[in-house]
């Protein structure tokens, strides 16, 4: 076979452009050694560990035609955790020590000045890492030998983010999907792969969110009705009641009802979620492509209540397949449709940084 | 010729190669020529089933596919397969883990040692602004009745002539206790005085806490609890918010130990008995069983007592010594009562 073969110039048109093909057997053997040398290593083979997982499941996810592949490396995270370190430890050195000093020596206002423009620094950092995050994941990530990036530092998005929060945090929550679409848009807005931009749609910001956001504000009603009508109205009218036997049924159903409340708040929270997550990667389009995400919020739940099952079973071993789960789960409901024109499709021209995802690791954000 | 793919980290294309080797170089033959990559700028990606990918270390986003099995000539161009990244996959992942737990338990060995070592580097004038600052939260509680203090210096001074700087108080407060504080300071609570039946008995204690002083047991101990915050001290901070604490300083079973074989040797020197402390602390040991021995139990929470300790003290007599008492009666009445009798006292 001496001739050199025709060449594919386009995928051509497909229904479902994304597959997870990793298996758990195959993952266990990197979840075993990542665990074996982050203990024997105090936890710096953290970012190493990182990227092994990544590089196998980015292998593992087919993108139409071809596989993904991570091309981060454990020694940039790790340079990237450092520098974080040296902004983030004078920061709590200084809530630790130095707003005590300043108070002893009588200099209140100067201290509550200070914290107050620090926790601000805080909330900055927090929306810049974020940012961040999304452009070295994009950046690392490579198919047809072709990558993402962003040229916008992220500056500015930390900034809009910060001020949309704080406008949410005063109407009462009232603005926050508002300010999670827009903030989502800002963000993708400004990400690439190859030569194109993604296009993050600009539809009206919170059409078909609202009603599931204000279920959220309507939990203590939903879980009154609940309680009612579950009987647990004991708790509310046994408290005159001094009989151990009923006393201890009373704590029984208190404990119940609590608990209740925190399940009912997570699945009105998740039933929002899922819902901005269908509406914000729906929107989106790159180049002739363009995504849907399709996990409902059943299928939240299954994840969480999945997670939950696996770590306490394997007491705690299943930590080290959360990030697997997460992937897979992104990936198997995420849908791709359209064509790309490979012959246009060029290499990212965005710098490549190499401040990897400190910032992320230190808030324990996720980039999406 | 060993057929290919590539991507050329140009466009998103996947072209046809064929690889040969030559001239100890990796030739690439394709459409539009043929190019030439040293061995040292290819770096493997991954493996995938039936094919390997490799990459250029100077073209981000070059990759060429090489379909198993390779030929030897070409194969001997190529870097090997990396799992774990750098030099674990250079010594093997066993030994690097023996390595890795080895330097861990170093690390760890190093940080529980590290109060020991920075002990003497605390200056002596951030130890002293300790000192004072916890002599000064005890205020007027000093006791001062005639004749009690004078007892009391005179013991000091036989017990250590050689410690300079001790400034041994009696403190009015009703727990079993005595405490050895920065700068040379040491507290015996009004209690301690009550339960001892002896002046030898007191005398044990008053040694061993001493020996912390003379040790440099208090720096290290401060070391420990306050860490970074002595640091900032060193460098001029403020020490009022960190004494708050440091009565409980806890000192090492090796330091308790230490502390005690010195107080022994302090007792024979100065020809004062060491076994009636050894009475103290069989006391101490049996309270520790009684519910009721609160009070007792104070001395116990910041100096463990086990039966051995007492041995030590009783063995530490030596035969046929021509010990003396530790103070003459009029002296240890006066000291029993130091607080009793004081003009001063604020009531």
């Amino acid at each position: 076979m001496d001739e050199t073969t025709p060449v594919d110039m386009k995928t051509g048109e497909f229904a479902d452009g994304v597959t997870f093909h990793g298996r758990w057997q195959e993952f266990l053997p990197i979840a075993l050694t990542n665990l074996l040398l982050i203990i024997v290593t105090l936890g710096i083979y953290r970012f190493w560990a990182k990227t092994r997982e990544r590089k196998y499941l980015w292998s593992r996810t087919q993108f139409i035609d071809e596989r993904l592949e991570w091309a981060g490396t454990g020694k940039e995270m790790f340079i990237g955790f450092l520098i974080v370190m040296a902004i983030f430890v004078p920061i709590l050195l200084f809530f630790q020590f130095g707003l005590q000093a300043l108070i002893l020596r009588g200099q209140g206002v100067l201290a509550s000045v200070l914290a107050i423009g620090l926790y601000l620094a805080l909330f900055y950092l927090a929306g810049l890492a974020l940012f961040r995050a999304l452009r070295y994941r994009l950046s690392r990530t490579y198919w047809h030998g072709i990558r993402g990036g962003s040229d916008d530092g992220g500056w500015s998005y930390a900034g809009s983010a910060m001020l949309k929060y704080i406008i949410g945090f005063v109407t009462l929550g009232f603005l926050v999907p508002w300010a999670m679409v827009k903030l989502w848009r800002e963000r993708w807005g400004k990400m690439s792969f190859g030569p194109y931009a993604f296009e993050p749609g600009d539809g009206p910001a919170v059409q078909g969110l609202i009603g599931r956001y204000l279920l959220i504000y309507a939990t203590p009603v939903l879980w009154a009705i609940l309680v009612f009508a579950l009987g647990m109205g004991t708790i509310f009218t046994a408290g005159s009641n001094p009989d151990p036997r009923v006393m201890a049924g009373m704590m029984g159903t208190f404990f119940l009802a609590v608990i209740g409340f925190y399940a009912l708040f997570s699945l009105v929270s998740l039933a929002y979620y899922a819902v901005f997550m269908r509406k914000v990667v729906g929107e989106m389009t790159l180049g002739n492509l363009s995504f849907a995400f399709n996990a409902r919020t059943m299928d939240w739940v299954k994840l969480i209540l999945g997670n939950i099952a696996l770590v306490v079973l394997t007491l705690g071993f299943g930590i080290m397949y959360l990030g697997y789960r997460h992937w897979s789960f992104y990936v198997r409901h995420l849908e791709v449709q359209g064509e790309v024109d490979l012959a246009a499709l060029t290499q990212s021209t965005t710098r490549i940084r190499s401040d990897a995802e400190g910032l992320a690791d230190a808030f324990d954000i996720g980039a999406i | 010729m060993t057929n290919a793919w590539l991507y050329d980290g140009e466009s998103a294309l996947r072209r046809s190669v064929r690889l040969g080797a030559r001239d100890g170089m990796l030739e690439i033959a394709g459409e539009d020529g043929e190019t030439r990559v040293a061995p040292a700028d290819l770096v493997f990606i991954e493996s995938r089933t039936e094919e390997r990918v490799y990459g250029r270390k100077d073209v981000l986003g070059w990759r060429l596919g090489v379909p198993e099995p390779v030929a030897d000539e070409i194969a001997a161009l190529l870097p090997n397969a990396a799992h774990y990244g750098g030099w674990i996959d250079r010594i093997g992942l066993w030994r690097a883990s023996a390595i890795g737990l080895a330097v861990s338990a170093a690390v760890l060995f190093a940080v529980y040692q590290l109060p020991h070592w920075l002990a003497p580097l605390v200056p002596d004038r951030v130890m002293k602004s300790y000192g004072d600052a916890m002599v000064g939260d005890f205020g007027g509680k000093f006791c001062a009745g005639p004749g009690g203090q004078a007892a009391l210096d005179a013991l000091t001074r036989r017990l250590a002539p050689d410690v300079k700087g001790l400034n041994v108080r009696v403190v009015d407060l009703p727990v079993v206790n005595a405490a050895a504080l920065p700068g040379g300071n040491i507290v015996i609570f009004n209690e301690l005085l009550k339960e001892a039946k002896s002046p030898e008995e007191f005398s044990g204690v008053l040694a061993h806490e001493i020996a912390h002083i003379e040790h440099r047991d208090v720096a290290e101990a401060m070391v420990r609890e306050l860490g970074l915050g002595l640091v900032l001290t060193t460098l001029g901070g403020d020490v009022a918010g960190n004494v708050h604490g440091l009565l409980s300083l806890s000192y090492s079973r090796g330091a308790e130990g230490a502390a005690d074989a010195e107080s022994i040797a302090m007792m024979n020197r100065a020809r004062i008995s060491p076994a009636p402390t050894a009475g103290f602390f069989e006391r101490l040991a049996k309270s520790e069983d009684m519910i009721g021995g609160a009070d007792m139990l104070v001395y116990l929470s910041s100096h463990p007592v086990s039966k051995g300790r007492a041995a030590a003290f009783r063995k530490g007599a030596a035969k046929g010594a021509a010990y003396t008492p530790a103070l003459s009666r009029d002296e240890w009445d006066a000291l029993v009562d130091i607080c009793h009798n004081d003009p001063d006292r604020q009531d």
